[in-house]
């Protein structure tokens, strides 16, 4: 399924983003709101995992129903899971396509990583805090 | 002891009547602030020393080992970008562009992910705004396009709008209106005299829209325009021409989609245009505590909000080139320092795997993303904290930041000085 | 000790007496002495032209608005920009340089003294912040109380004492010099998008009047003995028939101090129009002299415009929405709760507009056409009327007919009908331009008992030596030289030390920052007024002990205590 992904920040997100070592902002940060009827069409719950993929690359997150977010397009929390997805264009403005980039859904078994995870893929060493 | 007044250094509100409790150096409570602002304060979590990447380890090193590490990283660059800043005071910031400066680096801040297409557009058109205390004694009418304050910011609608009693508004809540304008129904929403719910990517043609009735022009505006009804989109515009003094907030709503920049632009000038009929304002909500401090502090040393390079020795400004994301999806920078801020977690992934394969040194007390794919981080205290500094609300009023408690830990402003002096040194100045 | 010896300067000391006489000047840690010992260091000034340190007594140059001024203008900031050099920094911009520009450009011009022309109390913190990067001028802030609502409330319960402690207060708390009045009453009436249109028009909601106001805030001054007097930007700024208004408001002013002035009426040349359009503007700058010859009690400055772009900025919220609506360029703005209001556009002042050469001719006028001139200073409003890098081409146009002559020939056809400026034959000399560039901003400022503005013994040594020898150069015919002349200093030199040489500055600086704080008896003090501090905490956005400016953002802060009478 292709939505338009949006984020921005969440008060769960905003609460732990100073630690974000912590389980608290990983589970803030690594879910992904998306309307019932979508999820129907998907053949997920609520919970289920599901993998994004975007422009800039992919990355598995936590499907979380919400019918604030219109059918056709999802909304996660701002943060390095969003960013997976994100490419670095910016159409000379600087400024990517944080809250207008095109994603491809499928649901997944495979787990949600951690940011470490996340880190270490793109080349980075993990720090245990 | 009850420290009272205390100025929270999360979001550019910068709330400043902060009741905080502190016990045996350790902040135990914090009353007045909201949730985003307490967890800051109560829970925050450090780094203990310096810590540099030894192989597939770290290993914990010395404030001296590390500085001389940080500025042989700087020297031995061609293209180092400087980025962060904004969760620092201005005095650290300060450094910094000299710092870049010196080296002829890049140096960016937050905002370039941020209200950077504002920048661009406030540079285009102007910006009409005002301080916070004039929304709060006089505004009527208050409109949220493209943001979220009860999750970004907050305690913005108790302090400074829709729930603040003022001069002129006594009943706040029958007295003020509130319009929200955004793509999806947003726990702000709920709170709206008016929802005005905008598909995707149709800021742009709304807001054109908006003008054209405000000029007297409504005959043009087609019966829906991007999921808005004509009826509404008339309603809203008479809401706002009668009312007596209208602030429209916007945010990333408006500069994170396709027209970015041109977005704000027709904020602006319909701002502008409804001048003519009665008192208007706009203001961007920022971010970061001390993002717009960030703004300040580059502007007066050289001339520009964000996004400086002075590879030329001179200071250089073209955002689309000389901005952070540009920079580092072109494999541009050979390293960078990172202050203040997370690049690993707020960059797009392509930014940062590019931050992984270059030396990138952070200054900043908490582990964060960017630690894992650094080499060097070095901790200071915390602007608002263990730090006093200056800040700048986001509506330019300048707060100074206080140090509530004593942490021993080196400030921003120390750490960059030394590297600053350390560099220049070496340079045989 | 360090100590210093300038031999053979030519020096022009108006407050001291002296004219054109070739002498030495002793310096000592600072400050001049009557005589230093022989292994003093020595500088050989050759004859050239020596004057106290330039001061500028309206330019604005730090602060939020200022600022702002760059942020929105990335075009301007392209148009001047220099390298990081010896212990020069990069700058940037031409008409709103940023703060090493500024500090630069004025210190390689021979100024050593700046005073910030409006400062919001609500932001002093930012202003104070930028006066630490000007590092090379010592500054002062005019601070606004235009719109503040505690002074209108005073001014309506017709309580000069209780204005006075509010000024007093504020003053203090936010380390400010002088009090400034811009468009009064008109900032709080464009917090509606309001204005007025004289000053016998009440205040929406506050019941007073700008002459209220303004006459209030004279006595309070005085109450208080605060070195300068009310700096005043009067109403209908910029208003083709204007003139009246001025004129008007010159009349309200009594003579209450007779060290200086009572008003400081700031950059007049916009306030001088007659006509009552934009196509029939004319100057009245012969009426608007007229009255100020008459009255000692006031002093102006010119507010000349020179051709060119440049960018408006003013706490006269109003009057640059009006210029927006005129000129469709970007418009900024920005309202300061409680207290005033602030705009800005950029210009281009043309030589082929009718209406700017008017507004440049009524500067040179005024000037012209004050008999004393104690009573006109030079001034641009920098950068309004013009960056301050034009002034050594106003000098030129004041001391040279022939300039001035060869200037109009250039301009619109209508001037000769709008102006006098073809008619006037007077030339400047030496010592006049020296009042007009330092000693009348001294005594007008109430700064040289603080050892500014002159060279007497005592004195602070702020010097400014120029490559001129006034005995070869008739200004009158080669005012090219005098104009290259004042640009570029042979020696600047700030507190016994040389800043800037041939155009260069040659060390880091350490500026200071006056401010003045009035004593006040406790029962006015208005900080122990609960009514007071519960309306400061139900209105304003911050809370009142976050309100006053720290004394770490004045590192070498220099307090002028005043008695108040009160």
């Amino acid at each position: 399924m292709k939505v338009m992904m949006n984020t921005g920040r969440t008060v769960p997100q905003g609460e732990s983003v100073e630690r974000k070592h912590s389980p608290e902002y990983e589970s803030a940060a690594s879910v992904c709101f998306i309307h019932p009827v979508d999820m129907m069409v998907l053949g997920i719950e609520d919970g289920a995992h599901i993998r994004l993929s975007g422009s800039g690359g992919s990355v598995v997150l936590t499907a979380v129903a919400s019918e604030t977010v219109e059918q056709g397009s999802v909304f996660v929390p701002l943060g390095p899971f969003s960013n997976h997805i994100v490419s670095g264009e910016t159409h000379c403005t600087g400024m990517p396509d944080f809250k207008s980039t095109m994603v491809e859904i499928i649901p997944t078994e495979d787990p949600v990583p951690s940011v470490a995870e996340l880190m270490e893929a793109l080349g980075g060493v993990r720090y245990a805090h | 002891m009850l420290i009272k007044d205390v100025v929270c250094p999360f979001c550019g509100c910068l709330c400043d009547d902060l009741d905080v409790e502190v016990e045996n150096g350790r902040i135990i409570r914090v009353d007045n602030a909201c949730t985003l602002g307490s967890k800051t304060m109560v829970g925050d979590d450090r780094l203990k020393a310096p810590i540099r990447r030894d192989g597939k380890g770290w290993i914990e090193t010395t404030y001296d080992a590390a500085i001389e590490e940080a500025a042989q990283i700087l020297l031995d660059a061609d293209r180092p970008l400087l980025y962060g800043w904004s969760r620092t005071h201005g005095e650290a910031q300060g450094i910094g562009v000299h710092l870049a400066e010196l080296i002829g680096g890049v140096v960016d801040n937050t905002s370039t992910v941020c209200h950077g297409p504002s920048i661009l557009a406030i540079q285009e058109v102007g910006h009409p705004g005002c301080t916070l205390g004039q929304v709060k004694n006089r505004a009527d009418l208050i409109i949220y396009w493209g943001c979220n304050p009860i999750d970004a910011h907050p305690r913005h609608m108790s302090r400074y709008t829709t729930y603040a009693t003022g001069f002129f508004v006594k009943d706040a809540h029958r007295d003020r209106k509130v319009i929200v304008v955004d793509t999806r129904r947003n726990e702000s929403a709920d709170v709206a005299t008016e929802f005005v719910q905008v598909e995707p990517g149709g800021d742009y043609a709304v807001l054109s829209a908006l003008r054209a009735i405000v000029r007297g022009r409504g005959d043009v505006v087609p019966p829906s325009v991007s999921g808005v009804s004509r009826e509404q989109l008339v309603r809203v515009a008479e809401m706002c021409k009668n009312a007596k003094f209208g602030a429209i907030f916007f945010g990333l709503g408006l500069t994170m989609t396709a027209g970015k920049n041109k977005n704000v632009r027709n904020a602006i000038e319909l701002t502008d245009e409804l001048n003519r009929h009665t008192k208007f304002i706009i203001s961007p909500m920022r971010g970061h505590g001390n993002v717009y401090g960030t703004n300040e502090v580059f502007t007066w040393i050289t001339g520009y909000p964000y996004a400086v390079d002075f590879s030329r020795g001179i200071a250089f400004y073209n955002p689309g080139e000389t901005t952070a994301i540009d920079i580092l999806r072109r494999g541009e920078c050979d390293a960078c320092l990172v202050v203040a801020s997370d690049p690993a977690a707020h960059f797009p992934k392509p930014c940062v795997e590019h931050l992984a394969r270059i030396p990138v040194v952070q200054i900043d007390p908490h582990p964060n993303a960017t630690t894992h794919i650094c080499r060097l981080q070095i901790p200071g205290s915390v602007a608002g904290i263990d730090a006093a500094g200056t800040a700048y609300r986001m509506d330019g009023v300048p707060i100074r930041l206080k140090a509530i408690i004593e942490t021993g830990v080196p400030n921003d402003t120390e750490i960059l000085q030394r590297l600053y002096n350390r560099v220049r040194e070496a340079k045989g100045e | 000790m360090t100590e210093l010896l300038i031999r053979n300067a030519c020096v022009f000391d108006p407050l001291n007496g002296i004219r054109g006489d070739v002498m030495d000047i002793a310096i000592r840690d600072g400050r001049i002495v009557e005589s230093v010992q022989n292994n003093a260091d020595v500088i050989d000034a050759s004859g050239f032209l020596t004057l106290p340190g330039g001061i500028d007594s309206h330019s604005h140059v730090c602060g939020t608005k200022v600022n702002f001024g760059r942020y929105m203008s990335p075009e301007d900031m392209r148009a001047g920009r220099t390298a990081r050099r010896g212990k020069m920094h990069v700058t940037s911009g031409y008409y709103v340089p940023t703060t090493y520009g500024n500090s630069y450009r004025y210190s390689t011009m021979g100024y050593t003294t700046v005073l910030e022309g409006a400062m919001a109390p609500l932001e002093a913190r930012h202003t104070h912040e930028e006066f630490n990067a000007t590092p090379l001028q010592d500054m002062l802030a005019n601070t606004l109380f235009d719109g503040n609502w505690s002074i209108m409330e005073a001014v309506h319960a017709q309580d000069v004492k209780r204005a006075a402690a509010i000024v007093a207060w504020t003053l203090s708390s936010v380390r400010g010099f002088a009090i400034k009045l811009t468009n009064p009453g008109g900032t709080e009436a464009w917090g509606w998008g309001g204005d007025l249109t004289g000053i016998r028009d009440p205040v929406p909601n506050f019941n007073v009047t700008p002459a209220e106001i303004i006459t209030t805030m004279i006595e309070a001054n005085e109450l208080l003995h605060l070195p300068h007097s009310v700096h005043l930007h009067c109403n209908n700024l910029g208003k083709p028939g204007n003139y009246a208004t001025t004129l008007e408001t010159f009349g309200l002013v009594p003579d209450l101090n007779k060290n200086r002035q009572t008003l400081y009426a700031t950059h007049v040349q916009f306030h001088a129009y007659g006509g009552s359009t934009w196509r029939d503007i004319c100057s009245k700058a012969d009426e608007i002299t007229k009255s100020v010859n008459a009255k000692p009690q006031i002093v102006m400055d010119m507010g000349q415009i020179m051709f060119g772009r440049t960018m408006t900025m003013t706490a006269d919220g109003p009057m640059e929405f009006n210029l927006y609506c005129l000129h469709h360029n970007k418009w900024s703005n920005h309202d300061v709760e409680l207290e005033t209001g602030s705009g800005i556009i950029p210009v281009l002042y043309s030589k082929k507009s009718l209406v700017n050469c008017v507004m440049w001719a009524i500067g040179l006028e005024l000037a012209l056409l004050t008999k004393n001139p104690y009573q006109c200073l030079l001034a641009t409003d920098n950068p309004n009327g013009a960056p301050f890098v034009k002034y050594p081409e106003i000098i030129g146009l004041l001391m040279s007919k022939r300039y001035r002559d060869e200037e109009c020939a250039t301009l619109h056809d209508g001037i000769d009908q709008r102006t006098s400026i073809s008619s006037i034959d007077r030339e400047m000399d030496w010592n006049e331009i020296a009042i007009i560039t330092r000693a009348g901003q001294a005594r007008a400022l109430g700064i040289a008992a603080q050892g500014k503005g002159h060279l007497a013994p005592g004195a602070e040594a702020d010097l400014a030596i120029y490559p001129i020898r006034c005995d070869d150069v008739d200004p009158a015919t080669e005012y090219r030289k005098v104009v290259e002349g004042f640009q570029k200093t042979r020696f600047t030199i700030k507190r016994g030390r040389v800043v800037a040489r041939d155009g260069d500055v040659i060390v880091d600086g350490a500026n200071t920052t006056f401010w003045v704080n009035p004593t006040i008896p406790d029962e006015h003090n208005v900080a122990n007024d609960p009514e007071f501090v519960k309306k400061f905490e139900e209105y304003y956005t911050v809370r009142m002990s976050n309100y006053p400016v720290q004394d770490v953002y004045l590192p070498r802060g220099r307090c002028i205590k005043t008695e108040a009478d009160i």
